[in-house]
């Protein structure tokens, strides 16, 4: 429309309005009428589902700490939050997931500030910004073939992030029976975010440590204090850190028996500190022994 | 004794009415809101918002509800989620229709979010009314991610701990946020009380207000007909 100035273009628009609004019907009773089905509605759906959510609530478990277990919509409650971690599922709400799931994607330290904030960031302020991005006057559908490829690409994206989000982390095989590879997949739940062969875990929130190859250090620092998305584990203990520290240095980048190339960094600590910390950090009775791998060699090259 | 020189009842009726309005306007103010008219062809499609406001008012009601037997507190509130889902009456009922409402609320906010990005209802000149919307969307999430901490299991506090860490990567800010929302490094029970009050004060008190604007401007402005409308007083795109 070439034809007409935007201001034009707007008296345009509010005359045409005005023959809708007078020529129209009145809010009361014609379309408060439909909002007040269309609110019964939603109302009963909500309830709807409060009630079938109860209906496959297990009993209530005799231990106060004990999760409440459901069915198709979930547990009543999971068990008791413990900051020193047992089993442990960092899942948000669904309508999360596609945040979460952009976490995965950009799992590089150098890379997560473009999935946790970048991306987001710029989401919200197109979404703000929107009445000033589109600036064109027509509404129709046939007339605005970008808005409408952006409106039908965005909400698939979104639904393919939300649903990729809900797919469980995985299980790439069993855990070793080694000093800390239980530990490590099951009761800390390392493995939820993070891929490591020995332990059979195929996370993917945080970097693939068989190649991250962290030395122990590194692994106890972090482990400790946290970084980026990884929470700090420092209420586990400090055998327990440097245990799953050492485990982690040794192991990661391991094949078979040959441990990994950083094992030597962790000489002093492992499996020492899993024996210290004992419960599932020790490994295996006996099996224990077998998995210690034998460094002389690598311990005088290091030394 | 004179006679009693009462005005018909159909008048007596009308007095309170002609009393406030002559004091405020109200009536007035609630005959425009009821008898303006609407463009002759809208449909279940505009319908989608003023079922976000009912839905809204349902969380608020539970909520309100909850609070009177939720106990902010690392050592209490799972207990008093427990009790509340457990043993109160009906809590399951008042519990569960908020949490659910809480995921109801988000589909009906992107399906109205999308049919006024379908009808073009961003443009001029509702411009403020979708910025309005967009803020209180921005705000529906926070209030999930608040409200979501508050039952205080294992899946709840490790999905807050690394939403909070989340947070912690932006730069310059990111830190900042992430103190203050757990209130010091650590989660404790202040995390938990800030948390609260975010959830039950703060976001509510701005999600109210900015439904208000938001329909004030609907009102005033008016709602769109569908673009594909054949009721139209001139020809071409406007
Ligand atoms: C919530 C997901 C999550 C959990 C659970 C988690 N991590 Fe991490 N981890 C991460 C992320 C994300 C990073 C990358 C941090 C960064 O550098 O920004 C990381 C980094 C690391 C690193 C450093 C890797 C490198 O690049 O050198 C080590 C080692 C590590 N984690 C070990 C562990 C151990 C051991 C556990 C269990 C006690 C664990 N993680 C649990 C998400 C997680
Ligand atoms: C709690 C949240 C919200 C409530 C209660 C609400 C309420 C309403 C109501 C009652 C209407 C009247 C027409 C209709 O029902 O479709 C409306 C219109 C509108 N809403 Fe919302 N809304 C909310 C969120 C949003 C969001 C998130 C957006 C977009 C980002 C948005 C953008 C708009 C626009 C542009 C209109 C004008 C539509 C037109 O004139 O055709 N709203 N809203």
């Amino acid at each position: 429309m070439p034809r007409y100035t935007a201001r034009e273009r707007r008296e345009r628009y509010l005359r045409e309005y005005d023959f809708q609004k007078r020529t129209g019907k009145q809010f009361f009773p014609y379309a408060i009428y439909h909002d007040a089905i269309m609110s019964v509605i939603v109302v009963g759906v909500i309830i709807a589902m409060a009630v079938f959510w109860r209906m496959d609530f297990g009993a209530v478990p005799t231990d106060a700490s004990a999760a409440r277990e459901g069915g198709l919509l979930g547990p009543a409650y999971e068990s008791r939050a413990d900051p020193a971690i047992e089993g442990y599922d960092p899942k948000p709400e669904w309508y999360f997931f596609f945040l979460f799931e952009l976490l995965k994607i950009f799992k590089t330290p150098e890379l997560l500030i473009v999935g946790s904030v970048i991306i987001p960031t710029l989401m919200m302020m197109a979404l703000i910004a929107l009445p000033f991005i589109d600036r064109r006057p027509e509404r129709r559908v046939s007339r605005r073939p970008v808005a409408m490829a952006v409106g039908v690409a965005v909400p698939i994206v979104l639904l393919a992030l939300t649903w990729r989000g809900d797919q469980g982390a995985g299980i790439a095989g069993e855990a070793s029976n080694r000093p800390g590879a239980t530990a490590f997949a099951q009761t800390l739940g390392c493995g939820t975010c993070h891929k490591l062969a020995d332990a059979g875990t195929a996370g993917n929130v945080g970097p693939v440590l068989d190649d991250a190859l962290p030395d122990y250090a590194e692994a106890v620092q972090v482990i400790t204090n946290g970084r980026g998305a990884m929470p700090a584990f420092e209420d586990i203990g400090e055998d327990q850190i440097n245990c799953i520290a050492g485990y982690v240095a040794t192991w990661s980048g391991g094949e078979g028996e040959t441990p990994g190339p950083n094992a030597a960094s962790a000489e002093q600590a492992y499996p020492a500190a899993c024996e210290a910390a004992g419960g599932e950090y020790a490994g295996e009775a006996g099996a224990s022994a077998a998995g210690v791998p034998s460094r002389g060699g690598s311990a005088q090259a290091a030394g | 004794m004179p006679p009693l020189n009462l005005p018909p009842v159909k008048e007596v009726a009308k007095i309170p009415g002609d009393w406030v309005e002559e004091r405020s306007g109200l009536v007035s103010v609630s005959k425009y809101f009821l008898f303006r008219n609407v463009p002759r062809d809208i449909s279940w499609l505009q319908t989608l918002g003023s079922a976000l406001i009912t839905v809204f008012i349902v969380q608020v009601t539970t909520g309100i509800l909850l609070a009177m037997y939720y106990k902010p507190s690392t050592e209490e509130a799972f207990d008093s989620i427990r009790y509340i889902t457990d043993e109160a009456t009906l809590g399951w009922l008042v519990r569960g229709m908020h949490k659910w409402g809480s995921s109801v609320m988000v589909i009906l906010l992107f399906l109205h979010m999308g049919r006024t990005f379908l009808f073009g209802a961003y443009k001029y000149p509702r411009e403020l009314t979708w910025i309005s919307g967009a803020l209180i969307f921005i705000l529906v999430m926070a209030m999930s991610f608040t409200g979501y901490l508050l039952v205080f299991d294992q899946r709840a506090y490790w999905a807050t701990v690394v939403g909070v860490n989340i947070n912690g990567t932006a730069p310059i800010l990111g830190p900042f946020l992430s103190e203050f929302l757990k209130v010091g490094p650590e989660f404790t029970t202040e995390t938990l009380t800030r948390f609260y009050a975010l959830h039950m004060l703060v976001l509510p008190a701005a999600i109210t207000g900015l439904i208000v604007l938001h329909n004030w401007l609907v009102v005033r402005l008016g709602v769109t007909s569908p673009p594909w409308s054949k009721h139209r007083a001139t020809k071409g795109d406007v």
